[in-house]
């Protein structure tokens, strides 16, 4: 080896302060004794239809759980799975207290870009990319779509990439943001930010809760106001049946208690309550709205048209709204928590489904 | 357009010149350097560390796929044997004579000859399987004379010596050797998941249960620093340090 | 009928050559009835000068070996090796007969657009009429033709060798053979007139332009000037590098002969050497003094005239080495700068020479040399 490369192998291994040869795991609780650890997530959370489907279970597994479609699942996992526990520490179900209300907030203002496009203000955008711009994260994660909308998820490290405006905008489908997380944190040097609903939100603090690494490396979590998300098969069905054309559709919304699909020559409105038949079994039992464990929640309820509502809650940002409020990046206005209300108590009401 | 001048040199200049190649070519007719090589009658003297066909030692081979996953061209795929370890084969119609899977093979299963002209009779011979890469090819050895090429400064000659060369090789040294042994920076954020524990190939990592607390640990004494663990680390949360 | 050939019969033992060494045995075969006669009329010294020397063949040994030594020197001095697998031992002497038997074996291909009766006619008729100014050469005293026009008569053949490169170009029809044939008419024009020049200079010099007259004097001492104009012009005749400008091979893939192959072609790459023999025969005659040399105390008087056609043969072998070699040394010219050179500092360099032979001849005349 040349001088060089012994030069650089000394820089890794500077940046790496403890170098053990000896730790602990904590080894959780198995409710069912004689099972591997994933038989007792089944158990717990999956055939009870409480999981959420938010994946932690997934990024964390070392085999690889395998997300067939819509389920979670593992098949073969009598003979496959390592026993480790991981899946059961970081399920955010396997222990469920579920979260409701308006969180904490330091502010609760509205937002609107002036440099990107979005679903009302392009405010999870600007977060982002401004994050990035401060040096705080190299990358974002952002759940694009294909022509299909189906979600693809992809990690954006340069503003550049957003010129794919598929990027910004809700899909109401599950998107895969915590397995593609754990990727990114395998690969970052300076941190990730992260946009999901608010299971996805708890799934990334259980993660940061029982993993040091992720708390180092996951520096900014967004949160999304969010009713109910659904499975891909069964909306694009439904969708379909209604009239939907996806090789024109521009843009969904859910506003005003009705759905709202927009192509490029019509238009097709139902009421959301039509989808009730539809909704996963994991949403009709989570209470969080406002995604009250993220560091940010963004929503378009709240504010004008073409707005942005943001509940701003940690410290990190404070820092980055300031940032975008110096350099001029965003016009900001005034936000209203009671038009929440009526959602908020909506989704307190699905308690009562758990009990069931 | 832009019209290109030649600096005019003057005619003086131009005789010197004319003279001097002149010169070299009436000294190069009487007394010249050849520095052909007359192959196959004749051979050049490769050295020690030339990058040639490639031999492999499967008693050395520890499974660790290095080879597989640093070479450049994808030239080498692992096959499993019927001992259900996995060995080598090198595509020699991709193979870029690189040597990287001979810098990296931990403990020297894959070695280096001399040899530099085997032919074959279609594309598909080129896959070399395992058991053909252990012995040496058939060579058929015209040569009678070794020729070096000894350069200095201003001049270039050729050596011919009536000798064979030998093209194998013995143990080429590496040049410097760092012993590393792999650890854990960030014992937190462990799974458990015992990955690194099923692939180590000397049994360095291991691990027990006590009251409700699982104890991983690393013997640096056994372990030979293949780096196979740290790859394969589900959280990546193992490194190489220097011992 | 009987005087007739009695008269011819005289005329040619009047003038035979005369070889002392191996007199006894020519003696011996004139006994014999026919063979005598065949003997008697082979060394009758026109037909001995055009069958064997400077004739046909001389020129035939000269065609084998000479392209042999050229590729073999120039390889020597770019620190190659040359040919050497036909005949390792002998150094792949016969590399020429193995080439040259190559080619007839090979199909002489005539495509669909060229002009076939002057494509294939060309080839042929151009390595005869090169044949044609071997009659007026002299090795020595051995000469065909001793005419008192002998030297513009040869320049006048030698200006008729471009013409076939012209005609095997037009009659390929090909991109490249245009373009290389229109590069040699061109460049024909561009030497010929120095080298007319130089060679009137030294016609002025000598006096009288018949070959066998032509005093044993150095003309490359008598005039340096030009001798260097006749080598340049020479050079750029045979195109050898630095001229090598109508069949360059990296420009116009080979100029006039890229369409040609087998013996066809054979024919047409031998010409060049043919070129190159003949031009090299001139230049010994006037500027080297053709067939004299010191005198070799035994050989001479044995070998009679065969020692002048030995000093003969080997100045042609070092003009001609001279002028392959230079391949070695120069990079070849663009077209206009060949043609810069041929109009501009030839002509000029050539007028100086016809100049200084005037002069040296007042001079001479004068009695001042």
């Amino acid at each position: 080896m040349h001088d060089a490369d012994i030069k650089a192998c000394e820089e890794v291994i500077e940046m790496a302060t403890v170098a053990e040869s000896k730790w602990e795991i904590k080894v959780p609780d198995k409710p069912l004794k004689d099972k591997v650890y994933f038989e007792n997530l089944k158990s717990v959370v999956i055939d009870t239809e409480i999981c959420s489907r938010c994946l932690t279970c997934a990024s964390v597994c070392p085999g690889g759980i395998i997300v067939v479609g819509d389920k979670v699942d593992f098949p073969d996992y009598e003979t496959k799975c390592l026993d480790c526990g991981a899946c059961v520490r970081v399920c955010p179900r396997f222990v469920y207290e579920p979260l409701s209300g308006m969180g904490s907030s330091t502010a609760f203002i509205a937002g609107r870009s002036k440099r990107f496009a979005g679903q009302d203000g392009a405010m999870v955008t600007e977060l982002i990319v401004s994050a990035m711009e401060m040096g705080i994260i190299d990358r974002g994660l952002f759940a694009g779509r294909n022509e299909n909308w189906e979600t693809e998820m992809f990690h954006v490290c340069d503003p550049e990439q957003l010129a794919i405006t598929t990027l910004s905008g809700t899909k109401y489908t599950f998107a895969d943001v915590l397995p593609e997380l754990k990727k990114a944190v395998k690969f970052t040097k300076s941190g990730v930010g992260v946009v999901g609903t608010p299971c996805i939100v708890s799934g990334v603090r259980k993660l940061q809760q029982e993993y040091p690494i992720f708390r180092e490396k996951v520096k900014l979590v967004v949160g999304l106001f969010c009713t109910e998300n659904f499975h891909y098969s069964a909306i694009s069905q439904y969708l379909c049946d209604k009239g939907v054309d996806f090789s024109k559709l521009v843009k969904t919304d859910i506003t005003m208690g009705k759905f709202i699909a927009t192509m490029t020559d019509s238009e097709v409105k139902f009421k959301v309550k039509a989808l009730e038949e539809i909704l996963p079994s994991g949403c009709n039992v989570c209470c969080d709205f406002t995604a009250v464990e993220a560091d940010a929640s963004v929503g378009s309820v709240g504010s004008v048209p073409g707005y942005s509502t943001i509940s701003v809650r940690e410290a990190i940002a404070v820092k980055i709204l300031d940032y975008i409020k110096e350099k001029g990046y965003a016009e900001f206005g005034e936000a209203d928590p009671g038009q929440l209300g009526f959602l908020v108590g909506h989704k307190k009401k699905r308690a009562e489904n758990l009990k069931k | 357009m832009k019209k290109v001048t030649v600096q005019d040199q003057g005619v003086v200049e131009k005789t010197k010149c004319h003279a001097a190649a002149i010169g070299v070519a009436m000294k190069e007719s009487v007394y010249p350097l050849t520095a052909t090589v007359q192959y196959p009658r004749q051979r050049k003297k490769m050295p020690d560390n030339f990058r040639g066909y490639i031999l492999f030692d499967p008693d050395k081979c520890i499974n660790c796929w290095e080879c597989a996953f640093i070479c450049p061209a994808n030239a080498i795929r692992m096959k499993e044997a019927p001992n259900k370890k996995y060995y080598p084969t090198i595509d020699y119609g991709k193979c870029i004579f690189c040597h990287f899977c001979i810098d990296s093979c931990t403990d020297s299963a894959l070695r280096t000859t001399k040899i530099h002209d085997v032919a074959y009779k279609d594309m598909d011979e080129m896959v070399t399987l395992t058991e053909e890469m252990i012995e040496p090819p058939e060579i058929v050895r015209e040569d009678t004379k070794l020729v070096e090429y000894l350069i200095d400064d201003k001049d270039l000659q050729m050596k011919k010596t009536r000798e064979v060369d030998n093209l194998f090789v013995d143990e080429v040294p590496p040049s410097v050797e760092i012993p590393v042994v792999s650890q854990c920076i960030d014992g937190a954020s462990c799974i458990g998941c015992h990955v690194c524990e099923y692939v180590c190939g000397s049994g360095a990592i291991s691990s027990s249960i006590a009251n409700g607390v699982m104890n991983m640990a690393i013997d640096t004494d056994n372990c030979t620093g293949c780096g196979l663990c740290v790859k394969e680390c589900t959280m990546q949360i193992l490194k190489l340090v220097r011992k | 009928m009987q005087e007739v050939i009695n008269e011819l019969l005289e005329t040619m033992m009047s003038n035979q050559v005369s070889v002392p060494v191996i007199q006894p045995v020519i003696d011996m075969a004139a006994q014999m009835p026919m063979v005598g006669l065949g003997i008697s009329f082979i060394l009758w010294t026109p037909i001995f000068a055009l069958l064997i020397c400077p004739g046909l063949s001389t020129l035939g040994i000269f065609l084998l070996f000479f392209p042999w030594i050229e590729r073999k020197l120039c390889a020597r001095i770019q620190w190659r090796v040359g040919p050497r697998e036909i005949v390792p031992w002998l150094g792949g002497l016969i590399q020429l007969l193995a080439d040259t038997l190559r080619f007839l074996f090979q199909e002489v291909i005539v495509h669909k657009d060229a002009h076939r009766p002057y494509f294939l006619q060309f080839a042929f008729l151009s390595f005869a009429a090169a044949l044609l100014p071997l009659l007026f050469i002299n090795a020595g005293d051995v000469i065909a033709i001793a005419s008192p026009y002998g030297v513009q008569l040869l320049l006048a053949l030698v200006c008729l060798f471009p013409l076939f490169i012209l005609g095997l170009g037009w009659a390929s029809n090909s991109r490249f053979a245009f373009i290389g044939s229109v590069r040699e008419a061109f460049m024909y024009f561009a030497y010929e007139i120095p080298f007319i020049i130089a060679v009137l200079a030294m016609v002025i010099l000598f006096g009288t332009s018949n070959p066998i007259l032509i005093p044993d004097k150095w003309g490359i001492i008598l005039n340096p000037i030009a001798a260097f104009t006749f080598f340049v012009g020479a050079a750029m005749a045979t195109s050898r590098m630095p001229f090598e400008i109508p069949e360059a091979d990296q420009e116009v893939a080979a100029g006039p002969h890229v369409e040609y192959s087998g013996i066809a072609f054979g024919l047409i790459y031998v010409m060049c050497y043919e070129k190159a023999y003949i031009l090299s025969t001139l230049m010994v005659v006037l500027f080297l003094g053709g067939g004299s040399g010191p005198d070799i105390p035994g050989l001479t008087v044995h070998l009679g005239d065969l020692m002048g056609i030995v000093w003969f043969l080997l100045k042609v072998i070092i003009v001609m080495t001279t002028m392959f070699v230079l391949r070695t040394i120069y990079p070849r010219y663009r077209l206009d700068q060949g043609l810069t050179i041929g109009w501009g500092a030839m002509i000029a360099i050539s007028l100086v020479a016809l100049a200084w032979s005037i002069v040296f001849v007042f001079m001479q005349q004068g009695g001042v040399l």
